[in-house]
């Protein structure tokens, strides 16, 4: 995990040693594991479920497919793409084991048996081979990677010729003045939610200053093609409050 | 050194398909498992990375050095 001496990032709106940051995302999730889909029905005014929704819309799962969701904590992605294809297989991969034991502990992960399996791991080093699966996802996840080019490119790397990505990430809404709006809602209200529901302020006002921070639809999309992935395009949820990326490995 | 008497009860969550899926994070090696310690081995990086409550543990920074 070592990084060049003098490296920064971002954590939130604060600048941070780049070796630092999994340790305080690390932090900011097992701290939110057990109040986390409380929070995100509360956050979003259940808008959440009808992205993810959404996201299954567009990426159709197929019977047999192998899933990595990447980030999956709670398992919220796995679970809808294995009730979508019978005789698929899906890993959830995130970096907070408090996250996973969640996940886990819910009644659809015993459900899935067998077909769904469980790893602590970072995005950006992921412990498995090249070309082991045909669909990886990424929700909510993807900006609080330290550095998304080397999550893309692991992304990418695990990925078989063919494989689809696709990353649902909060983004930039498409009317200024909503998102001036939508700013003030988030700044101000979720760090008190977050304060009320899970007793911890400190760490929604890192998620909301996070989803900030976070590249537009179209600097992201460039991120994706840049990974090496094509036929690249994006679909704007709820008026660009999130979007669905979507790319191939050709 | 434990006892083999003092053992946990194998996990019964942890699937051994799981071996065949998991590289090392750092040499992108295959990984061997030890019922022993209860650890997914990567010889070339001198790593043994834990399984905790079934889920392997697939970070340098958790794993536990050895020869």
């Amino acid at each position: 995990m070592a990084t060049d001496e003098g490296e920064t990032t971002h954590f939130g709106f604060r600048t941070v040693g780049a070796d630092q940051k999994a340790g305080l995302v690390q932090g900011v999730f097992s701290r939110v594991a057990s109040k986390y889909d409380v929070m995100n029905d509360l956050m979003s005014a259940g808008v959440h479920r009808l992205w993810k929704d959404a996201m299954m819309d567009w990426l159709a799962p197929r019977p047999g497919q192998r899933l990595i969701d990447v980030a999956g904590g709670t398992g919220d992605i796995a679970f809808r793409f294995l009730a979508r294809a019978p005789g698929a297989s899906a890993v959830v991969v995130d970096l907070t084991e408090p996250m996973l034991a969640e996940g886990r502990a819910r009644a659809e992960a015993t459900a899935m048996g067998g077909a769904l399996d469980w790893v602590v791991g970072d995005a950006m080093a992921l412990p498995f081979a090249d070309a082991s699966f045909d669909v990886y996802t990424i929700s909510f996840g993807i900006r609080n990677v330290t550095r998304i080019e080397a999550a893309l490119a692991e992304a990418h790397r695990v990925l078989r010729p063919g494989g689809r990505l696709m990353v649902l990430e909060f983004s930039r809404m498409v009317s200024p003045a909503l998102q001036w709006a939508y700013d003030r809602y988030s700044f101000n209200v979720i760090p008190v939610m977050g304060q009320i529901v899970a007793g911890d302020r400190e760490s929604y006002q890192y998620l909301v200053e996070s989803i900030r921070r976070f590249p537009e639809q179209e600097a992201f999309a460039a991120m994706i093609r840049e990974a090496g992935f094509g036929q690249v395009r994006y679909r704007n949820l709820s008026m660009g409050i999130a979007a669905l990326h979507s790319g191939w490995k050709i | 050194m434990t006892d083999p008497a003092a053992r946990p009860p194998e996990d019964p969550q942890f699937d051994r398909r799981m071996l065949e899926l998991l590289v090392c994070p750092v040499t992108r090696a295959p990984l061997s498992y030890d019922p022993r310690t209860r650890e997914l081995i990567s010889t070339a990086a001198h790593l043994a990375y834990p399984i905790r409550g079934g889920i392997p543990v697939m970070l340098a920074a958790e794993a536990r050095e050895i020869a």
